[in-house]
């Protein structure tokens, strides 16, 4: 069965990092969407909750009562706040992309290179919401450049919306009246970045997913028991790209004390055979504890230019 | 009246703070939730007249919310799965005490495997214990309900404590516009609480929850238990009656939709009844008599009038998002037993489990129950319990397996992991 997007509910999803703003953006957009008089659902989905570790969060607007409810599968607007997630296979930011979902990734690269590189299928939309962040608001928190974002590209919220929003939900959670201001600001400017109506927003089809019921047989325990037997699988798992300092060690001036060693909770330090600490970068997620415990004060933090 | 976007859990903090309770104790620490933390925040702001005390666990939590309804005040707590099952034991005797109370349990899957996403086995574990037991499935019907239950529980037919369930982030951690009426319309409904037959005052010493060392005796009083559940079905309807009545939102025992030419019936519980009342709109879109119904009081179960409802119709489906190891789905033989004796019963009744963990219920498996209803209605061959499960859910697991070491087609590879 076909199915027209041109229905009365847009289905959107948010891809970040813990700390960087997603739940609130959702909630913003929620209540921008609210304030419009839609019917509404937000909620974030964050498992075992860390900072700096891939989370997920949802915003449902619609003109009719909303019949869904939880993950979003298959998403009309796809929020990509990290460009570093793009390269993340189990934060699996293209799930469910369609023809008709319109991408937003966070980067300074044009959209057209983006879809280059990952084949995106449906609309993409760049830009640099970080960079608007940092010079506007002075920290890289991108709830309200992010919500601003998916409002302007719903068609269906208007900027006062967008500014109550802001307010309310930043507001709630006691962030300074000098702070919020600036957020509204970012917002505003986003808002503006975003031309007006997205050309192929309205037109196209989606497929329903097809899949088949399937009988689950006894398995020997060694596969039917939630058991791992592989040694070594954290390392499968990069967590490097998490940081956004990076912590670099002076070995000219390093006296090898190792407490940078015994400190590193992630055990990302290790000493080579001279002697001195290095550090595994694949991994570091940058909590910059050695640069806090470094007696000698001799490991510096340097910001990271995120590559991909 | 206000409409404001809340979470399910702020919508049962506000549910309490309307009723006015006295006491919350709570245990504070994983898997609790942020109905806690809402409730420890407004009392501490001294916006609601409550005493709020942190308890050790679970099981003393409890304890303690049935010990202070024994002194009749009006008590409420919340918990979630593990915790749920920490204090267990204590369920059983504040029913035994008469107490009525109100307990909200967000419903997680039980550990182990450890997951984060709800399914009932927590909740129905505490099916025998006494509570009455209703299952909500907006945030909305968690409100409303607090307010409803404390009515049910503190009526002279009744005097139970209730257990409402929520199911986890699909509730807890979801906003969408909830009312929160004025405190004069709640106070209209529900009147303060005054004790009549339980009441610890230093003045008039009196004993609670005493032992009865024999069976004759002990029978007579959980036997009482049985008849006061039964008597909620009345009473349920009573008070929504004045519920609709004050604030113009209606609830039954069990909510129906499209039911009234529906030949094809598909029964579910909590939140993920959303996912079948879209499955029965696209199937009504296609020509098909397809109907849905919620239970939502779990118990007492409301027997009666599922037997009215079901009586005609040509096929039934429950999904059960539970599972009984060595039996199936809880509710399914609740659901059967009610309908034995019935000349008119549906044809044939089939039996799923869907949704355990928190996995979704797709489409594919919305249209599979369809098929095997019409399969079961041509050949009489009613089948087993089926789990829902697809070929997409089975390729992530297998892709899993290989992540961890566990080889599909003998176990090659693991024998050299055992040295």
């Amino acid at each position: 069965m076909k199915q027209s997007t041109n229905e009365m509910i847009k289905r959107i999803r948010f891809h970040g990092r813990g700390g960087q703003g997603m739940k609130t953006a959702s909630r913003i957009v929620g209540t921008a969407s609210f304030l419009e008089g839609f019917f509404v659902q937000d909620s974030p989905l964050y498992g075992a909750e860390r900072r700096g570790a891939p989370m997920v969060a949802f915003t449902r607007l619609s003109k009719e009562p909303i019949l869904e409810r939880g993950i979003i599968v298959s998403p009309d607007i796809n929020m990509i706040a990290d460009e570093t997630l793009l390269n993340d296979q189990t934060a699996n930011v293209f799930q469910g992309t369609w023809e008709g979902t319109v991408t937003i990734v966070n980067t300074h690269y044009p959209a057209s290179h983006v879809r280059n590189v990952y084949g995106i299928v449906g609309e993409i939309v760049t830009l640099d919401i970080t960079e608007i962040a940092l010079n506007v608001i002075g920290e890289s928190v991108l709830s309200s450049t992010a919500a601003a974002v998916v409002c302007k590209l719903t068609g269906m919220i208007t900027e006062s919306s967008l500014e109550e929003a802001v307010t309310r939900e930043l507001s709630s959670i006691n962030l300074k009246k000098e702070l919020v201001e600036k957020n509204v600001q970012a917002a505003l400017t986003c808002f503006d970045r975003i031309p007006e109506t997205h050309p192929h927003y309205f037109e196209s089809i989606k497929e329903d997913k097809k899949d088949e019921i399937v009988r689950l047989e006894y398995a020997d325990p060694c596969l039917g028991s939630p058991s791992v037997y592989a040694k070594g699988t954290t390392k499968l798992k990069k967590t490097g790209n998490w940081r956004l300092f990076k912590p670099v060690i002076d070995h000219e001036k390093c006296s090898r004390c190792y407490t940078c060693f015994v400190y590193c909770p992630h055990s990302c330090i290790s000493i080579d055979e001279e002697g001195y600490p290095q550090i595994d970068y694949d991994n570091c997620k940058g909590c910059l504890i050695c640069f806090c415990e470094c007696p000698k004060k001799v490991i510096s933090k340097d910001r990271e230019v995120r590559t991909w | 009246m206000v409409k404001e976007m809340l979470t399910g859990n702020s919508a049962a903090a506000w549910g309490a703070r309307l009723s006015e309770v006295d006491y919350v104790p709570a245990f504070p620490i994983t898997p609790q939730t942020e109905i806690i933390e809402t409730l420890s925040q407004w009392i501490n702001d001294g916006v609601m007249n409550a005493k709020f005390t942190n308890m050790d666990s679970e099981h003393s939590m409890i304890t303690a919310a049935g010990t202070a309804a024994a002194t009749g005040a009006r008590v409420f707590s919340a918990t979630s799965s593990q915790g749920l099952l920490y204090g267990y034991e204590m369920l059983y005797n504040v029913t035994g005490w008469r107490v009525p109370l109100v307990l909200i349990n967000v419903s997680r899957g039980l550990s182990a495997p450890i997951t984060l996403e709800p399914d009932h086995n927590d909740i129905l574990s505490a099916r025998d214990t006494g509570f009455v037991q209703i299952h909500a499935a907006t945030c909305q019907e968690i409100l409303d309900t607090i307010l409803m239950a404390y009515r049910i529980a503190e009526d002279k037919r009744v005097l139970l404590p209730v257990l409402i369930n929520m199911d986890g982030f699909y509730l807890s951690f979801t906003r969408e516009p909830v009312e929160i009426p004025d405190k004069e319309e709640v106070s209209k409904f529900l009147p303060e609480y005054n004790p009549k037959h339980a009441f610890f005052k230093a003045s008039n010493p009196m004993s609670q929850g005493v032992a009865v060392l024999g069976g004759s005796v002990y029978s007579y009083f959980k036997y009482q238990v049985h008849l006061a559940s039964l008597n909620v079905l009345t009473v349920h309807d009573e008070v929504a009656g004045d519920f609709k009545r004050i604030f113009g939102r209606s609830y039954s025992a069990i909510e129906s939709f499209k039911m009234d030419d529906a030949d094809y019936v598909i029964i579910m519980t909590n939140s993920f009844t959303i996912k079948g009342k879209a499955a029965v709109t696209k199937f009504r879109k296609n020509g098909l008599k397809a109907g849905l119904l919620r239970l939502r009081l779990i118990r007492p179960f409301p027997s009666k009038e599922l037997r009215t409802l079901l009586n005609g119709k040509k096929a039934v489906a429950v999904i059960d998002q539970n599972i009984s190891p060595g039996s199936g789905g809880i509710l399914f033989n609740d659901i059967t037993t009610a309908l034995y004796h019935e000349p008119d019963r549906p044809e044939v009744i089939l039996s799923f489990i869907g949704g355990l963990g928190g996995k979704d219920i797709s489409h594919a498996e919305f249209n599979h129950i369809i098929e095997e209803m019409g399969k079961s209605m041509k050949t009489g061959v009613v089948p087993e319990t089926q789990l829902l499960y697809t070929k997409g859910d089975l390729e992530q697991i297998n892709n899993l397996l290989n992540i961890a070491g566990k080889t599909s087609g003998g176990l090659g590879g693991i024998e050299e992991l055992k040295d």
